[in-house]
Parts: C-alpha cells; structure tokens; sequence
C-alpha cells in the first residue's frame, strides 16, 4: 500500500514536469493573445479537476445518507471520501480563480468582473467553504447528515457555472470546446491540456486519498474514544 | 417506500427552494439585466439610454482607434450599425485592444451620440490558434523580455 502511494506520487510527478515541458515548451504561441495563453493549460485543468472532485464529494454525500442507518461503516467510509472530494475541489477552485484573475488582467485590462460566470463561480466557491466550515465548527452524525445535504444543494450551481457562459452574455469567453462554429482549440495545443488535466487529476486523487486515509483514522479515533467512556462508567456501576 | 411525514415536509421545502431559485432565474433573464447591451439594443432604448450606466459591446472598426494620452477615441461596430466612443479613464487600455477586436466600452451614452467611456475592457474569442512565424502577438511586450529590449 505504501509502495504503491509513493508509486502514484511518482507518477504525478511526472505527468506534472512532462505536462509543463508541453504547456511551455512544445505548445505553440497564441496568435492573439502571446504567452499568456500559455495559462490555458492551467486553468482548464484545474476547473477539471474541481467538476470531478466536487462531483465524487456529491456522490460520497448521497451514499451516507441512503446508508447511514443500514450500513453505517459504509456510510461513515463515505462520509470521509465526501470530505476529501470537498476539500481538493476547493483548492481546484480556488487555482481556478486565480489563474482566471491573472489571465484576465493583461487579456480583457481587469482583475475582476460581475458577469454570470464569474459571480456564479464565487458563490460556488463560497458554498463549499460554508460546507467546509459546518464540518469544522460541529460535530458527529448530525453534522454529517447537515454537511451531506448541504453538498447536495450546494452541487446544483455546477450547472449554473458550466452553462451560464451559454445562457447569458458574459465577459468570460463562450466555451472553447462545444461552443460551435468560431470556437475550439487548434489541434497542436491538444497535447499539452490532456496532459495537464491527466497530471492534475492524478495529484488531486493522491491528496485526496491521504485526506481520506486521515480521516478515517480520526473516526476511528473518536468511535474508541466514546467506547472507553462507555465501558469507564460500566466499571462504576455495582 | 413510504412516506411518512418528514420526507413529505423536505420535499415541500425542496420544491419551494428549487422554485423560487428558478423564479428568480427566470425573471431576471426576461428583465433584461444583462451584463452587456449591443449597439442596436442602445439605440433602441430611446431616452432611458441617455440616464443609465451602460457596458456596450462591439467590434473595433479599423483605422477608428486615436489614442490621446491613456485615452482613446475609436468606433464599436455590430452588425452594421456603429458607435463613437470617447474613452477618457485612468489606464489605458488592454494590449488586446485593436482593429478588429470585441470590446466593451463602460460609461454613459451622451447626446451628442457618443458613447463616453470610463472603463474598457477586451473581450477575447473561444478560438485558440497558434500564431504564424514572423508575426508579433498582441501581448509581445508581456510574452518575451527580449521584445522589451
């Protein structure tokens, strides 16, 4: 197990230096924009990997409350897999803002905009840190079932942001890929995105899958924790 | 499954949040609040066009753009129709402000037809090429420190 975790970091490793090599390198320069497009390559891919980890963290939180009274070890294993997928995706998401924010400057002359795209994201953002915030300041199996319905609520803005640069008119760019005639990517910058989103997503699984490890220790924790208090008052009674 | 009457309580709550969330999605679209206006929709708007805070879209009509200081005079074309646009802000404009590209000028519209801009932001395509050997990018000056030179 152990092997194969450091195996895996290995191979993230080099997914990231050879996706760089072909975002920096091999992949041409932009006709209108220059080497800033180069961000490109960064961007996609961290938005990637927030659909993903946001969408294993909606699925960990439906599997704990269809089995929290049924199967609770199932629901306790899903409970930590939700919090890991949360937690990778906020920091996809947050990568997301930043490398848009610094794209947008020198592209479209500011930091920041209120279009649909923009604003839709922050609030998506701000809705998975309240998630994470619920599961810091309480709790127990009320804050799980809490914390499982708001992730529930708290997915259906993925939509919103995927199609809002479809629905309105907005400062953010129509979508690069199905966006139709007038859109897409030309076939020599192809490469050095899929490489970039494979890396990306291999790292996010390995962050993700110590955060899990971690927090299955810390239930384990608490559940030995509240058995020897129960068995300390056992041995008090006649 | 039966229902008792918890899950009947969240449903009803489920559906009266869904509801005003798609109530409200719905009604903003039809108000016609959006983010930008195209030249025809300013023109059309008639006097309210005059007394409101607006960001219009459009492409830069060639040979239009007379740079004055961090300012900038140029003409927003969208299907056929056209608008002056006096930009007088603080910074000057984005790199990828030229003939032919979208731009969003932010300001008011006078009287005078034209457009008095404060703010001006690019907005850039969906469509990524790379460029052709030999010719300079928009943002050469930000790409290469050799081009600074």
């Amino acid at each position: 197990m152990r092997i194969f975790r450091w195996g895996w970091l290995a191979l993230c490793l080099g997914l990231l230096g050879y996706g760089f090599y072909q975002a920096m390198y091999v992949a041409p320069t932009e006709a209108t924009m220059g080497d800033i497009q180069r961000i490109f390559y960064y961007h996609v891919p961290s938005w990637c990997g927030m659909a993903v980890f946001f969408a294993v963290n909606l699925g960990a939180s439906i599997t704990y409350l269809a089995t929290r009274r049924s199967h609770p070890l199932l629901a306790l294993n899903s409970d930590a897999l939700a919090l890991a997928g949360a937690e990778v995706g906020v920091v996809f998401c947050t990568v997301g803002l930043i490398t848009g924010s610094l794209w947008a400057r020198p592209v479209w002359g500011i930091w920041w905009t209120w279009d649909e795209r923009l604003t839709s994201t922050l609030i998506l953002w701000l809705i998975y840190i309240s998630y994470l915030l619920l599961r810091g300041f309480a709790a127990g199996p009320q804050m799980r079932t809490l914390a499982a319905v708001l992730a529930i609520f708290g997915y259906a803005d993925v939509p919103i942001v995927y199609f809002s640069t479809r629905w309105w008119r907005t400062q953010h760019p129509a979508p690069v890929f199905f966006g139709g005639p007038n859109s897409g990517l030309d076939p020599s910058m192809l490469p050095a995105m899929l490489w970039n989103i494979a890396a990306w997503l291999a790292w996010g699984v390995w962050v993700a899958s110590l955060r899990y490890g971690i927090e299955r220790r810390k239930q384990r924790a608490e559940q030995n924790a509240a058995l020897r208090a129960l068995e300390s008052t056992l041995e008090v009674a006649p | 499954m039966k229902s008792n009457p918890q899950t009947l309580r969240i449903g009803i709550a489920v559906a009266i949040v869904l509801g005003v969330i798609a109530y409200l999605a719905v009604t903003s679209v039809n108000a016609g609040k959006s983010y930008y206006v195209t030249i025809g929709e300013l023109q059309a708007m008639g006097s309210k066009a005059y007394t409101r805070h607006l960001r219009v879209a459009g492409d830069v009509q060639a040979n239009s753009i007379r740079r004055d200081g961090a300012g900038a005079r140029f003409v927003l074309v969208e299907q056929g129709r056209t608008l002056a646009v006096n930009y007088q802000g603080i910074e000057p404009p984005p790199d990828t402000f030229k003939d032919g590209s979208q731009a969003l000028a932010v300001g008011t519209y006078g009287r005078d037809g034209v457009f008095h801009a404060t703010e001006l932001q690019a907005k850039c395509a969906s469509k990524y090429a790379p460029a052709k050997p030999g010719a300079a990018p928009a943002t050469a000056a930000l790409s290469s420190p050799a081009a600074q030179k």
